[in-house]
């Protein structure tokens, strides 16, 4: 009875589902890119800065959702990507002289592709599929060297990192950080989420669907789940890529702590708590904790990680979907392949994106 | 609950004081907020304040460092306000916490310079924390920038001032007094970043100069604890002279283990020019015994120099407990940077950065901790008395003062 | 021939410390296929015990038998109350333990100041043997790990209750099956493992210093001892623990220390991708 068109992205209500309301998701969406296009506008100087450091973080964000909440890889190395990059460009900047956005911001992304297909292949492919937590702490281990490496090679600064980096360039056009850059950076994390949305919501995107909910039976159907998962990796090592060059031109230096653990796992913090599997909720994710953090910081700066601790326990305790989890269905946010649980079955009326 | 600043040797004590400096510290934090403090002047002008902005660590590895320099800050900006404050304003001051943490930092600093729009900004202890926020200060945010702490030197940008001591000043006097009272046989075992690099070549220069000999060179990351590997090359290399650049975390394992393998007994001399008053209570005192340093101001000083002896004097009155005023923690450098400041504002009648700048230029104080001081025009950098110091005990004791004051000898 | 020595006997004691943090991580991840992300926080809080008892003005050791039992408790109660919940989704269990241990992180980082404070250790000195220096705390370390893995050994294989721990080791459901209540076990081998990695943090933190950030470094070095070693055994992580500790202690005499660091990593992972069979037979991880 009800049409699902399966073209169409955003999801149209079912009416046998009880539980099926407003899909929540879309306006979400639609109402964060709303706020974020005005807020130059409403907010102070400085704040636009702070503003424009979480959208870049909302980036990073947003890769390891990819890979947690779309392929079920623990990856706790995402900054090795994002931190790689950012080193690269800065080494361009002070070494060559190179600033200009059209080759910086590309050659961030293909670092983090290059990077996180190394890492990935070794660590995914191979004779026997590896498990979860073997990729959890490879990933992890790559982060944690890769950050000693950093620190202790002079020519990259060692413990210092490198500072005043010059600010990237468009021809003449000097991206000063203010409303210029938060633009830049809003317009490219607009550009990556509408690519991630579409990649999900494809074909591509429901073979993802399929391994993270049940990897062996998906295995089983003839995809290539190790190398599908290896794809999925590089891309979002690419957009931690870009992330990393974004940030490093934003914030004028980069050093070590960009690569290391505890940026990888701030990520894991970020995602998990705004909810994994929707995008956007790793970008909520990220400005919830940050712009908590800011506004707490002149008080409560110390005992806010703290809480941020417990929060998140209570979080995977209760509402392992996270904050989106608290406005979202469960059914939403898995993802609408298929027919809704309870539904009389329809056998040729296919519901959602594509069958198989 | 004070100990008194002389008991040092008993290392029983360090868990009170411990318990006494975490406690001063949270009960601050409690009373003026945690992470950025702002104190206010207790009188006010129809122009407004002056703001001075401090950007320091208050936790972290450099905590030590960082609270001293606060501390001091909030003495002598106290001090300005009583006798009149600046071209008739009181002074306004604004802390931020560096936190040992380059992001952190720069993150904190913005705040000061685009949200607080202070007029001049004090602070960042390690190199590394200097080139991170210097940018944004001075670069970014159009504002004067005073370093204070030793370092390495090499730094000519424009409009920041440097007001601790150089390479040049620390090691042109002090060298030839570890050959003499040493060795030649020199060994530079470094943390892994700019300062102790940069530093070892200077200090290479007047080692080989002297006839000395540099056995080793090493750099380790900064929170490396092991150090067997090290040591066994300083004993088994009949190293005299350890000339140390590590910084904590790792130097207190360094150094214990250098103890532990005999390296004092034997006749080695432990150099450390960044180890003082704060630093000594990292080691136990049979550790260090011997340890040379050479500073711009010891504690010992007090007992000759009654100028030295008033600052000491008010600043252990006013922040009695575990933070002591001590010239390897930035605390002279930054009352020397007050000062010198307060003296080109009023010379320059008004707030605008060039003319400050122009007058700090050729700014003399004769009242420091340590002595007189003043800056040399044209290079941003600060002629200071230099005296070396050895550990007896827990204590420093001077044996070695500088003719007058030396040139930093720096751009 | 001196410099050799004093290299093996530092190597030692650093393979010591890290063997007993790794033997928890290895119970633990062998009984219930969990890794515990919050195992270095627990190093940390041994550590932190240890400091809190000495500035309440007891001596360290008593802050050094303090710390196992404080960590255990603690332990304890995280395994009742989190970890129970996810018997079942290992994954979920692994993030509410790494959720647990930046809050105990971050705690103890406000404790203690954000600082570094260094604790002087219970028995001051060295011995001089030839030329070789042997720093008698250190040489309380290996000794007081002998003991417990000793003692520990004995446990699993001459009591009882260690046949039924072993039992649920090597084939959880079987056990299950046999009667043997896993629930109990799960408790107690959690609680065990988080005292070994009090104990561990308690007799580190002379040689270290404590600071908020102890912690990390332990948890990594675990990990990949755990891997390398395989779990499901008693023997495996001790091994795997011994290697990766003597590796991370004796390169830096080689190699330069930045790349010694790096190099422990990378070589173990590799070695844990490419192996032909197991370290010691036990399961993959």
């Amino acid at each position: 009875m009800a049409d699902d068109s399966a073209a169409s992205p955003a999801p149209r209500a079912v009416a046998s589902d009880a539980r099926r309301g407003v899909p929540i998701i879309p306006i979400l969406e639609l109402a964060l890119l709303a706020i974020c296009a005005v807020l130059p506008f409403v907010l102070q100087d400085y704040l636009i800065v702070f503003a424009t450091r979480v959208l870049i973080l909302a980036l990073l964000g947003l890769s390891f959702d990819l890979v947690w909440g779309y392929a079920g890889i623990l990856s706790f190395g995402q900054a090795l990507f994002f931190g790689t990059a950012g080193y690269v460009v800065a080494l361009l900047a002070r070494d060559l002289g190179i600033t200009s956005i059209y080759i910086v911001l590309p050659a961030s992304l293909l670092v983090g592709l290059v990077v996180s297909l190394a890492l990935g292949g070794f660590l995914l492919l191979g004779r026997h599929p590896p498990t979860t937590i073997f990729v959890a702490l490879g990933t992890l281990t790559g982060s944690y060297a890769a950050d000693r490496l950093a620190r202790g090679w002079y020519y990259l600064g060692g413990q210092n990192g490198i500072p005043s980096i010059p600010l990237m360039t468009a021809g003449g056009y000097e991206f000063v950080e203010g409303p210029a850059y938060y633009y830049l950076a809003f317009a490219t994390l607009l550009l990556v989420y509408l690519l991630c949305r579409f990649l999900v919501r494809s074909q591509f995107g429901l073979a993802l669907a399929g391994m993270r909910e049940q990897e062996a039976r998906v295995a089983f159907f003839g995809y290539k789940v190790q190398r599908l998962k290896a794809i999925v990796f590089s891309l979002a090592g690419a957009i931690a890529g870009l992330a990393g060059g974004l940030y490093t031109f934003h914030e004028g230096f980069v050093w070590p702590n960009m690569l290391g653990v505890v940026l990888s796992t701030q990520i894991v913090l970020y995602a998990l708590f705004g909810g994994v599997g929707t995008l956007i909720g790793a970008v909520i994710g990220v400005i919830a904790i940050e712009t908590v953090s800011f506004w707490l910081a002149d008080n409560y700066q110390q005992v806010w990680p703290i809480i941020l601790g417990l929060l998140l326990l209570l979080v995977i305790l209760f509402r392992p979907g996270g904050l989106i989890g608290l406005l979202v269905s469960e059914r939403e946010r898995v993802g609408r392949f298929g027919r809704p649980p309870g539904t009389p079955s329809r056998a040729t009326k296919g519901s959602g994106h594509g069958a198989p | 609950m004070d100990k008194g600043m002389g008991d040092r040797g008993a290392t029983t004590m360090m868990d009170r004081r411990q318990l006494l400096r975490s406690a001063a510290w949270m009960s601050g934090a409690i009373a003026t907020g945690v992470g950025s403090w702002l104190i206010r002047p207790k009188w006010a002008s129809a122009a407004g304040p002056i703001k001075v902005g401090i950007a320091t660590d208050l936790t972290g590895a450099i905590g030590y460092a960082g609270n001293a320099n606060a501390n001091v800050a909030k003495m002598v900006v106290k001090d300005i306000n009583n006798a009149g404050g600046i071209l008739g304003r009181p002074l306004e001051l604004f802390i931020e916490d560096t936190a040992s943490n380059e992001s952190i930092a720069v993150a904190n600093v913005r705040k000061l310079i685009q949200r607080d729009k202070v007029d001049v900004v004090l602070g960042g202890i390690t190199s590394s924390m200097r080139n991170a926020i210097k940018d944004v200060i001075v670069t970014r945010g159009k504002t004067l920038y005073i370093y204070p702490q030793l370092y390495e030197g090499r730094e000519c940008t424009p409009y920041i001032f440097c007001t601790g001591p150089t390479p040049a000043q620390q090691c042109d006097e002090f060298i030839p007094w570890l050959m003499k009272n040493g060795g030649k046989r020199f060994a530079l075992p470094s943390a892994n970043y700019v300062w102790p690099h940069v530093l070892n070549e200077y200090a290479r220069k007047i080692i080989e100069k002297g006839g000395g000999e540099v056995i080793f060179e090493e750099y380790y990351p900064l929170d490396q604890v092991e150090y067997s590997a090290t040591v066994n090359k300083i004993m088994s290399n009949n190293v005299d002279v350890v000339f140390n650049t590590v910084i904590p975390p790792g130097v207190g394992p360094f150094f214990k283990q250098l103890s532990e393998a005999g390296f004092g007994k034997r006749g080695g001399r432990l150099a450390c020019v960044y180890y003082d008053e704060n630093t000594l209570n990292i080691n136990a005192p049979y550790e260090i015994e011997g340890l040379a340093s050479c500073l711009d101001y010891f504690r010992a000083m007090t007992k000759d120099d009654p100028v030295s002896a008033k600052i000491q004097a008010e600043y252990d009155k006013e922040f009695p407990g575990k933070i002591l005023f001590a010239a390897g923690s930035a605390a002279t450098g930054m009352y020397r940077g007050l000062k010198l400041w307060e003296v080109a504002v009023k010379e320059a009648g008004k707030l605008d950065r060039n003319a400050v700048a122009a007058a700090l230029d050729h700014a003399k104080i004769a009242d420091g901790p340590g002595g007189p001081a003043e800056i040399v025009p044209g290079k941003r950098h600060c002629k200071m008395k230099m005296y070396t110091a050895v550990a007896k005990n827990g204590n420093y004791e001077i044996v070695a003062r500088s003719e007058g004051l030396v040139d930093p000898k720096e751009c | 021939m001196e410099s050799a020595l004093n290299a093996i006997f530092e190597v030692l004691s650093f393979g010591a410390i890290i063997v007993l943090v790794v033997l928890g991580l290895g119970i633990i991840a062998s009984m219930m296929g969990i890794f515990n992300f919050a195992h270095g926080e627990f190093v940390l809080l041994g550590a932190y015990i240890t400091y809190l008892v000495y500035h309440l003005g007891l001596p360290v050791w008593a802050g050094m038998l303090a710390a196992p039992i404080g960590v255990a408790a603690c332990g304890f109660v995280l395994e009742r109350l989190v970890i129970r919940r996810f018997y079942a989704a290992p994954i979920v269990a692994m993030l509410g333990t790494y959720a647990m241990g930046l809050a105990i992180r971050e705690g103890v980082r406000v404790l203690i100041g954000g600082l570094y404070i260094s604790i002087p250790e219970p028995i001051v000195g060295s011995l001089v043997i030839g030329g070789v220096h042997l720093a008698k705390w250190r040489l309380a370390i290996i000794v007081i790990t002998i003991l417990v893995m000793v003692g520990s050994y004995l446990l699993l294989t001459r009591t009882s209750f260690g046949l039924r721990v072993r039992a649920a080791l090597e084939n959880p459901a079987l056990a299950r099956a046999s009667g043997i209540s896993t629930s109990a076990m799960y408790a107690v081998t959690f609680t065990f493992g988080a005292a070994l990695a009090g104990l561990a943090g308690a007799l580190v933190v002379p040689v270290f210093s404590l600071f908020a950030d102890l912690g990390i470094r332990f948890l990594i070095q675990g990990f990949l001892a755990v891997m390398l070693g395989g779990i499901g055994t008693f023997e495996g992580p001790v091994a795997g623990g011994a290697v990766i500790g003597v590796m991370s202690a004796a390169l830096p005499w080689a190699v330069a220390p930045v790349l010694a660091d790096v190099l422990v990593f990378v070589i173990a992972i590799a070695f844990v991708k490419f192996r032909p069979g197991d370290l010691i037979a036990g399961r993959r991880v």
